[in-house]
């Protein structure tokens, strides 16, 4: 036994003698690095921070937006085929800038905006040739000169009942460069609706319910929509043309308010899939009144005002009855599963959207091709109800380099079809409002990551039927382009673009 | 006109050619988390982000991301052979960008 206990003990002694060692050795290093932590303690200057912190604090109080900056300068090269006639083309130099603005005061509470301006190079003729430069569908998708214009600006208040996650959200809608349209415009994320059929800035309110834990669909939620394209008011201190004023902001009894409300509806995202439609109805649309328009009011004897003063020779516009549409589209984010990694990076997308007429009997002007005034009824030059429909399809691949992308897009636009894609940034017109076939091929370099970025792009519109983009009476007629002298039987735009972004 | 055009086209690909290479997407991180994620977490992509701050997520993805695979294996059973296959070590710089995007600190501001 003692054998056996000898070596036992004189083991234990051994090992525990380095582990005494060890110990010492730690607690010389715990000791080191104490005096190390005390002397750093010491050279720090509490006071010195708390001012700092001050400073900082005193500065930033009441700074309660988030700035960002998208600026773009392009040159486009814009060429017109007239049927009979000569080309027409330009190339132009434009400057656009957008300052982003966001603020979250509150988990729940969030305001979101967006400030822009996009002017040709110098000073130009616009104001004096275009009437409808100033249109506010479009007020900072259209160059024009260097004010700044109102482009977003709303609250979203978001919270839950039971699984069901809610937004409510009033102001200045995100309606430029929705969903699908933001890939060619190089934008990451999309903004609110369907980009085949809606794509303009106008102000309303939308409430969203995700309704996907309810429905165990993936991504399903639906939003309402409201929006106002047109206001029904004067403005002040208008004269009525017998030495005083018109009331101030009543009624024009003119142009009744064009409104529109709308259901959107993604049916199912899991990231790869994604499916959405849309429906709306629009009230009250308005058609251009060549001829005559309201230039003030008629008073009896008394002085009480008793209708509307028309006067020949001017432009207004008159509500010419309402529309209703829709779309259903589908975007593939990766194709396949797994396949191959440039099929990873692809995107695809289909759509299929639709409008369909519903014209009053209100009589509006034209001036015919004599130079006469003339009576017309109805909605894009047809008493009848009349239905239009779209096919849009897209491809985005990566480029030839990491991080570049090429995109490939085309629609089709029946002879009635009539979207809202106004503020559709292509300088020769919306290729999404085509009735006809549009084609587009562009290319995306980032130059430095994402934060400076070149773009070039070809968009051509080979029309079947003039009145595309324009308003919804008389002006929105199809003609046959093949055989109306002076239509525009075709359209391109070239357009080479460098992007800074932060 | 035809000779500005050339002059743009071919300063377009000159530039093409002298471009720094992108880096990881965050979009393509968010749409990876939508796929193969979010139905495990049961969270949509922004509150999944803002669980940790930027420089937590930086750690968590440090070198192949080991501690975040450890930390949501854990978390999150469902995601363990995700995290654990070869499409989570291809995906995983894309997450990575997405979840520093989003991140508790990051500002972000939800949109529309």
């Amino acid at each position: 036994m003692k054998r056996i206990i000898a070596p036992l003990l004189v083991g234990a002694a051994l090992t525990s003698g380095f582990a005494a060692d060890d110990l010492a050795k730690e607690v010389a290093t715990l000791k080191a690095q104490m005096a190390e932590l005390q002397k750093a303690q010491s050279s720090l200057n509490i006071d010195a921070l708390k001012k700092q912190v001050s400073e900082i604090k005193a500065h930033d109080a009441g700074d309660n937006i988030k700035w960002d900056v998208d600026f773009r300068t392009a040159y486009d090269y814009v060429d017109y085929k007239i049927n009979g006639g000569d080309d027409v083309k330009n190339g132009i130099w434009t400057n656009k800038l957008l300052l982003g603005m966001a603020a979250q005061p509150a988990d729940n509470l969030v305001f979101q905006g967006k400030l822009g301006v996009y002017k040709a190079f110098g000073q130009t003729n616009i104001s004096q040739t275009s009437m409808f430069q100033d249109f506010d569908w479009y007020g900072t998708q259209k160059p024009g000169d260097s004010s700044i214009k109102l482009r977003e600006a709303y609250f979203l208040y978001f919270g839950d009942i039971g699984d069901v996650h809610y937004s409510a959200s009033f102001g200045r809608r995100p309606s430029v460069d929705g969903f699908m349209t933001n890939l060619r415009a190089d934008n990451e994320n999309p903004a609110s609706p369907v980009g085949h059929n809606i794509s303009m800035e106008f102000d309303g309110a939308s409430f969203k319910f995700d309704v996907e834990k309810i429905t165990g669909i993936s991504g399903m939620y639906f939003k309402i929509c409201l929006g106002r394209g047109f206001s029904n008011t004067t403005g002040s201190y208008s004269s009525n043309g017998a030495g005083g004023f018109n009331p101030a902001y009543v009624n024009d009894a003119y142009n009744p308010n064009m409104d529109l409300a709308g259901l959107l509806v993604q049916l199912y995202d899991n990231g790869q899939y994604k499916v959405m439609a849309n429906y709306f109805k629009g009230w009250n649309m308005m058609g251009a009144n060549m001829g005559y328009a309201q230039s003030g009011y008629t008073f009896d004897m008394s002085g009480n005002m008793t209708g509307v003063a028309m006067t020949p020779g001017m432009l207004g516009f008159i509500d010419v009855g309402d529309m209703t549409g829709g779309s259903l589209s589908l975007q593939v984010n990766g194709i396949g599963d797994g396949i191959n990694d440039f099929l990873d990076d692809s995107v695809f997308f289909i759509s299929y959207a639709f409008n369909k007429t519903d014209p009053n009997a209100n009589v509006a002007h034209y001036i015919d091709s004599f130079g006469q005034v003339q009576n017309t009824t109805g909605m894009l030059g047809s008493a009848d109800s009349e239905t239009g429909h779209s096919y849009y399809a897209g491809l985005q691949l990566p480029g030839f380099m990491k991080g570049q992308r090429v995109g490939l897009e085309y629609n089709h636009g029946s002879k009635y079809w009539r979207s809202f894609t106004y503020g559709e940034d292509t300088l020769a017109g919306s290729k999404l409002a085509t009735r006809g076939d549009a084609y587009e091929i562009y290319y995306i370099l980032p130059l430095v990551g994402k934060n400076l970025t070149a773009q070039l792009s070809y968009v051509y519109m080979d029309y079947d039927y003039t009145g595309s983009d324009m308003f919804f009476g008389q002006t929105g007629m199809p003609m046959d382009t093949a055989t109306t002298p002076g239509a525009v039987k075709s359209a391109s735009d070239i357009r080479a673009s460098i992007r800074y972004r932060y | 006109m035809k000779k500005i055009i050339g002059l743009l086209v071919t300063a377009f690909f000159v530039l093409g050619l002298m471009s720094t290479n992108a880096m990881a997407d965050a979009s393509k991180g968010q749409k990876y988390y939508l796929k193969y994620m979010k139905n495990d977490s049961g969270m949509n992509g922004a509150k999944f982000a803002t669980q940790h701050t930027q420089a937590e997520w930086k750690a968590l993805f440090a070198g192949k991301g080991e501690k975040f695979i450890a930390e949501y294996s854990a978390k999150i059973p469902g995601l363990k052979a995700f995290l654990e296959g070869d499409k989570f070590a291809k995906f995983m710089p894309d997450i990575r960008d997405f979840c520093v995007e989003y991140a508790s600190d990051s500002g972000n501001v939800p949109s529309c």
